[in-house]
């Protein structure tokens, strides 16, 4: 008699043993039997269900992206290079006091604010501090200051385990700011149909980052300890545009590191990831970079508009002055979308590395169109050496 | 007790160890020593209430050797004194042993071995018999229990007839059963110490105790047996049941002649097979065995657990051809008997239907049937630990923490109630991949943890109790210390010896005599060894973890936490509990996505039972020992912890 494998021992397999597992947290939280400790998803003992949520939300089991676009998005918006685009536009918190607090232009926070003073969430889940011990997905509700937890963290936080911690009845509906992966996995838990699990339903907003990739956090620590740069001394750090460092910035200074020595300290994982924007958030928020030059841009956002909240959130914040929005110049979004392609084009060249076919593309659908269109794009590139070259991200 | 000080003449029902102790009394022991060792522990625990009565000194010691050691001087002292161990025990003995029979004794000195044949509470199936012929010393073995207590007291005239050490010998089905006892005369008047040692170099009674001149005191001691053979040819411990002429000669000792018995008996082969019983079993009387040889063309050799009885009457018969020609041997070098495992009445008449040839009349196959069918029904009982046992949460904390840390560690196991985390790995939650002897754990982990230069990355741990840790890690930890091994050694201190039986060791204010005496702590010597100590509440899980995960992430140092919890059977907790735990249904989640039966199926205290019908997890309030444990590990928080009424009572 074949016994259905265990959906964590397919988790294992397909993915944690594979050196795909982003630390995303969509597993987690969910039951004792995963955990993350540090940067590292464990699975503590061993589970025989066969229909496990763990499985069901992670972002990189094989999944059909044309199912989630189709129950969250509007098929005319889509683009293949950087996923549902209702709007595009350059975008920067109107109070100073604010941006000077955030990465770039306090984007996320103000409409994270809006959002909940608006009632459309009654709490936001976001990575937590800079100074904490360990990553980990915080939960934050009307009482405090989503502009406390401003500020790029270049690493993995579980979020989605937050997510999956928030009790059952109580805290309301949620808005989450997360990466491409974790955006992937909150689409799948906004999408699942799972019996008896209503939770999917309390996820009213998702803000996505834009992402290259995240430190791992023993590599990145080995970095630092040769810096001489405690960890809990890091205030921010930066990819300043146009130069080709990682800038760690402490009280006393910012210490410059070359690109070539944090490419060292990338996590495997999101070397295989083809989400430069993070296609399936309601809207998605990165630095302006493209179309202008870098002083200027330095200070704003870029925000790609997905969804029909999404859309709503922006035009509020803009009608009540909490953000300023202006169009952005038409290269902006040309170059952007012409990254975002290269990144799909390089990640899907290593998947089908790791899986030794080119109809095996591990979490991805090859009849996806929008993969398919990048799959043929490699094939046809793979006589010349696309991965030979040092210091590929 | 009082029946252990029972008036010569009175008939007793006595455990065949109560029987030993008895005979010790009858002999005038001063003074008896041992180490907790199941079977034979009930020696002493029967011994020390007496103590007061008898002018009697009864010691725990640290372990057998010392034991030995003790009882030792009480003999060069010319007390008549006994120490008591089990197999094993005499391993660890057997240094101090090797020169004892060497410098010989002067009060009479038994060292009374009960042994474990088929392993029932070992985790080895060791045999001391060899030890009687390597070190030339008389062993006794009794087979009933009225002879257990006669021999004792005898081996105590034998040991002072030839100075040296008498060995006399036990199994489980003899220390552990019981039988009637006709008791005889205690001593009135009690011997005084007293040691000179002046005397010529070759007078172990009156010059040094020594082993040297090695050769000359080997030849003596040698010289010693052929007193002692004489003594056993007259020995009312050997004894012949059958016919004159018979078919078969068994020969037989210890229990083993018990299930003999039964089993000529259950044949019928009376008629035909002759049994000789020996109780004198090291060194063999020569014509005494030579006389029954004669009588029969098929010897079979009936013993436990190795072929020491076949070797000894084989080598007696090749000494002599009228003994060995046309003479054919049964036992377990022609594999008529096992050469592992205890004996049985069936195992014997399954050798006797194989020589004999005939069929046994067994059960009718519908009994068969019916027997095989009812055993199916039978739910297995593993081996697990106590509801409320402390080790079960140890060994929770250890497994996180190692997975958490990732690399592969894992746990150098030891003897005790944890031993159980290697015997069956879910108890332990899959940590304890080696179990040898008492200490042993310490010094394998500080072997593993020096491989680092050839490649070895895993990260190195160990554990113990804490009786075992005075016993034999204490040298272990030192080597580590000093040869720079990076471990993590933790001791599980449930504050008593509990595996044999809760008996007291160096780290309790109190002895085998209920004397009030000085304790030496645990955490005191690791730290005057240099070793990093923490100590923790096993039961608080997070602390533990916290504390274990960031012992592995340490790297470089000798690291230790000691996990204090009385154990679940210890005097202060047994029958008590701090709390009433139950099943919030509601909260519940049982065999579905989010728990999947996280208490019943993983963590597996016996007092969490899952209710198939509901699907729900329970407490059986008689079994749980309320020590609040599971309410940390569900995920739902469904396990609810209030305080118990008697523990709000006594403050808690």
């Amino acid at each position: 008699m074949k016994r259905k494998k265990s959906s964590q021992s397919r988790l294992k397999k397909e993915v944690l043993e594979q050196s795909l597992c982003t630390g995303c947290g969509a597993c987690v939280g969910l039951c004792p039997y995963q955990v993350v400790y540090r940067d590292r998803t464990v699975q503590l003992f061993d589970c025989d269900l066969s229909d496990g949520k763990c499985r069901a939300f992670c972002p990189r089991t094989p999944a059909d992206g044309r199912l989630l676009r189709d129950g969250l998005f509007d098929a005319a918006d889509a683009t293949d290079e950087i996923g549902p685009v209702k709007e595009f536009w350059f975008t920067r918190a109107k109070d100073a006091g604010l941006r000077a607090r955030a990465q770039h232009g306090g984007t996320v926070t103000a409409l994270l604010r809006l959002a909940m003073s608006e009632g459309w969430i009654d709490a936001a889940i976001v990575s937590g501090r800079l100074d904490g011990r360990e990553p980990e997905g915080r939960l934050i509700d009307r009482g405090e200051e989503p502009a406390d937890y401003a500020g790029s963290r270049f690493w993995a936080a579980p979020t989605v385990a937050a997510f999956h911690r928030m009790p059952e009845n109580g805290a309301g509906r949620v808005g989450v700011v997360a990466t491409p992966c974790q955006a992937l996995a909150l689409a799948k838990i906004r999408t699942a149909k799972i019996d008896g699990y209503q939770k999917g339903g309390t996820l009213s907003l998702v803000i996505g980052l834009f992402c290259g990739w995240t430190l791992a956090l023993d590599r990145f620590q080995n970095l630092l300890n040769q810096y001489h740069l405690p960890a809990q001394n890091l205030t921010g750090m930066d990819i300043p545009a146009g130069k080709n460092i990682l800038e760690l910035r402490t009280a006393g200074g910012a210490v410059n590191v070359p690109m070539d020595e944090v490419d060292e300290c990338v996590r495997e994982a999101c070397r295989y990831c083809i989400d430069s924007t993070a296609e399936f958030a309601d809207l998605s928020v990165g630095a302006a970079r493209f179309g202008g030059n870098p002083v200027e841009m330095s200070g704003w956002n870029q925000v790609i508009v997905r969804s029909e909240k999404g859309k709503n959130l922006v035009s509020l914040a803009r009608d009540q002055g909490i953000l300023e929005c202006r169009e952005a110049p038409r290269r902006a979004l040309a170059e952007l979308m012409s990254a975002a392609a290269e990144k799909k084009k390089k990640a899907l060249a290593r998947i089908i590395e790791k899986s030794r076919s080119p109809e095996k593309l591990l979490y991805l659908n090859p009849d996806d169109p929008a993969v398919r269109k990048y799959l043929n794009e490699v094939l046809q590139d793979k006589a010349k050496p696309l991965l030979k070259k040092k210091g590929d991200r | 007790m009082t029946r252990l000080l029972a008036p010569a003449g009175s008939k007793v029902l006595f455990l065949g160890n109560e029987a030993i102790a008895r005979g010790a009394l009858e002999a005038g022991v001063s003074v008896a020593t041992a180490y907790p060792g199941t079977p034979s522990s009930e020696v002493i625990e029967s011994l020390a209430p007496a103590a007061s009565k008898r002018s009697l000194y009864v010691e725990w010691s640290v372990n057998e050797k010392v034991a030995l050691e003790v009882a030792a001087a009480a003999s060069f002292a010319g007390l008549r004194s006994m120490a008591v161990m089990k197999q094993n025990g005499v391993n660890v003995a057997s240094d101090f042993l090797l020169h004892l029979t060497a410098s010989g004794t002067r009060g009479g000195l038994v060292l009374v071995s009960c042994e474990d044949p088929g392993a029932l509470s070992s985790v080895n199936e060791g045999e001391s018999r060899y030890f009687a012929g390597m070190l030339e010393m008389p062993l006794l073995e009794p087979a009933d229990f009225q002879e257990a207590k006669d021999m004792t007291k005898w081996a105590f005239e034998l040991s002072e007839a030839i100075g040296n050490v008498v060995m006399l010998r036990s199994v489980t089905r003899m220390s552990h059963a019981s039988g009637n006892v006709v008791c005889g005369t205690l001593p009135a008047k009690a011997r005084k110490a007293a040691f000179e040692y002046g005397g010529p170099i070759m007078d172990s009674q009156t010059g040094p105790m020594i082993s040297t001149p090695v050769v000359a005191k080997h030849l003596l001691r040698r010289q010693k047996l052929k007193a002692v053979c004489a003594l056993f040819e007259k020995s009312p411990f050997n004894r012949y049941t059958g016919p004159a002429r018979p078919d078969l000669l068994l020969i037989t000792a210890s229990a083993c002649w018990l299930y003999a018995a039964e089993a000529v008996h259950m044949l019928g082969l009376q008629k035909k097979v002759g049994i000789l019983k020996l109780g004198t079993t090291w060194p063999l009387p020569p014509r005494l065995v030579s006389q029954y040889l004669r009588k029969a063309r098929r010897i079979l050799i009936v013993e436990e657990v190795m072929a020491f009885l076949e070797e000894n009457v084989k080598v007696l018969a090749a000494g002599n051809p009228k003994l060995s020609e046309d003479k054919t041997f049964f036992g377990k070098y022609d594999g008529t008997l096992p050469f592992a495992g205890e004996l049985n009445p069936d195992i014997v008449a399954d050798a006797l239907v194989k020589i004999f040839n005939i069929r046994r009349c067994g059960l009718s196959s519908s009994y068969q049937e019916e027997a095989r069918k009812t055993a199916a029904m039978l739910p297995p009982r593993e081996q697990t630990f106590c509801a409320g046992c402390p080790h079960r949460a140890s060994f929770w904390s250890i497994h996180n923490a190692i997975a958490l840390d990732g690399r592969g560690g894992f746990v150098c196991g030891d003897i005790g109630c944890y031993s159980m985390a290697a015997l069956t790995p879910a108890n332990g939650f899959g940590t304890m991949p080696t179990l040898h002897s008492m200490g042993s754990g310490t010094g394998l982990a500080s072997g593993f943890a020096r491989l680092a230069p050839f490649g070895f990355k895993k990260p190195v741990l160990t554990v113990c109790g804490d009786s075992t840790f005075y016993h034999a890690v204490i040298p272990a930890l030192i080597n580590a210390r000093h040869n720079r091994a990076d471990i993590t050694f933790i001791v599980l201190d449930n504050q008593g010896t509990a595996m044999t039986g809760f008996q007291p060791h160096p780290g309790n204010e109190v002895n085998a005599l209920r004397e009030s005496v000085p304790a030496v702590d645990i955490a005191a010597v690791c730290r005057a060894i240099g070793a990093k100590v923490a100590v923790c509440d096993p039961f608080d899980l997070s602390a533990t973890g916290s504390v274990l995960t960031d012992f592995l992430a340490e790297k470089d140092s000798l690291k230790v936490l000691i996990l204090r919890q009385a154990c679940a059977l210890s005097p202060e907790k047994k029958g008590k509990k701090t709390f009433e735990m139950k099943v919030d249904e509601s909260l519940c989640l049982g065999d579905a996505c989010g728990c999947n039966r996280l208490c019943t199926r993983i963590f597996r205290c016996p007092a969490l039972v899952w209710d198939r019908k509901k699907k729900k997890a329970a407490v059986d309030e008689v079994v749980c020992a309320g020590c609040g444990v599971c309410a940390s590990i569900c995920p739902r928080k469904a396990i609810l912890k209030s305080q118990a009424a008697s523990a709000a009572a006594s403050g808690g």
